[in-house]
């Protein structure tokens, strides 16, 4: 008797915190399409990105695709991630060997997915983009030109872009140094890698961010990230913040090698 | 058959929950992001720059030893963005901070994230979570 009320409350404590766990997915999810129906009324306007936008994020830096996400390596690639001492991630550990920590420029696509915004800027000819993070930014070429053959391989490449109807952006890159992560966990990338993102302004102040990234020299098939939301940030101003080799060392210095050092005090 | 009925519950329950704390690390592998500590003392250095605004705090133990903790904070413009400027702390203020620990036991923590807080003397409070 008393061992079947001890199963019918557990049955019942069980399915509370499971409807309680569940339904924080489902307000997640609410709040997504909240945020694209509700939050604006505005429309968006015509060929047109101009201001400063933020992630919806974590709050923290974020991978264009999770770990489970990413498909098999070739060799090459292979050789190279496990060869990355990461600190994001599973494979996360205190100091290692991001080359960030040295100041080599974040690149592209991982610069996409910081916590730090960015601002579009309309010329004639192309859209600038510019980074909060590091104080970096990228033409997208829109005057009809296609990429470049045989581009010299650059920190955050060479870009295109045309409009598809009134408000989606569609941006196609190349032309990638091989020294960047694609993403904080330690994900390599080749020379040959191409990246296709959308930007889907569907009204004024969200935009529908799409990416993905084919590299056959890395990847056995093409990467697709999760569609993600990008806000409008009104009146707001990027930073400048470049990467200052002697700050970063005298951060090293006073946090990150006494909280990474193995004694302990 | 209520037996088999709550096993079962009570791993879907422990699945959804644990899919739930499986958030995105922010690079902080070195503390201990399931808990947090509440210090207070007062502030001896506040660095404004990149990587991440720094400050540092004298701290008392209960033997009257005086600590020097490292706390790592945001960005910049993070920090503007959660009205910090690059004298919201001073020398000499008292304050008290909500922060993740390093794992190993040095002084040394992170207060940039959801949970981590300054409180001042005064009752005032500076976060760092809006993006």
């Amino acid at each position: 008797m008393r061992r079947d009320r001890l199963y019918f409350l557990t049955y019942w404590t069980a399915t509370f915190a499971a409807v309680l766990a569940f339904s924080s997915v489902a307000r997640s999810q609410a709040d997504q399409q909240h945020a694209v129906s509700k939050t604006s009324v505005a429309p968006a306007p015509k060929h047109n990105l101009s201001g400063v936008w933020q992630l919806r994020g974590t709050g923290g830096a974020e991978s264009f695709a999770p770990e489970e996400g990413m498909p098999p390596m070739t060799p090459w690639a292979q050789a190279k991630f496990d060869a990355a001492k990461p600190g994001y991630g599973s494979r996360a550990a205190p100091g290692g060997n991001d080359p960030i920590l040295q100041c080599d420029p974040m690149g592209f696509p991982r610069v996409m997915l910081m916590p730090t915004p960015y601002e579009f800027v309309h010329t004639p000819t192309r859209v600038l983009q510019f980074f909060e993070r590091e104080h970096e930014w990228r033409s997208i070429w829109t005057d009809g030109r296609s990429l470049p053959k045989e581009p010299d391989p650059t920190w955050y490449g060479y870009a295109i872009g045309h409009w598809e109807g009134d408000i989606t952006f569609v941006v196609e890159s190349t032309g990638f140094t091989d020294r960047t992560w694609i993403t904080p966990t330690g994900y390599p990338h080749s020379e040959a890698m191409r990246v296709t993102e959308r930007y889907q302004r569907v009204d004024r102040d969200t935009i529908l961010y799409n990416i993905s990234v084919t590299d056959p020299m890395s990847y056995a098939k093409p990467i697709t990230g999760p569609q993600r939301i990008m806000k409008l940030k009104p009146g707001a101003e990027i930073d400048e913040l470049p990467c200052v080799w002697s700050d970063e060392n005298e951060f090293t210095k006073r946090i990150r090698e006494p909280a990474a050092s193995k004694s302990a005090k | 058959m209520m037996r088999k009925l709550a096993t079962f519950t009570v791993w879907i329950a422990i699945l959804l929950l644990a899919g739930g704390t499986a958030r995105a690390h922010h690079g902080n592998s070195a503390y201990d992001e399931e808990h947090t500590i509440t210090i207070a003392g007062t502030v001896t250095e506040f660095i404004w720059s990149n990587p991440h605004c720094q400050f540092f705090v004298d701290v008392k133990d209960d033997k009257g030893h005086v600590v020097n903790w490292a706390i790592e904070s945001q960005s910049p413009g993070i920090m503007r963005r959660n009205n910090w400027t690059r004298t919201s702390l001073k020398p000499g203020d008292q304050i008290s901070v909500t922060l993740n620990a390093a794992k190993n036991g040095a002084p040394v923590g992170f207060s940039g994230n959801q949970s981590g807080k300054v409180v001042f003397a005064d009752g005032r409070v500076l976060k760092m979570d809006v993006r």
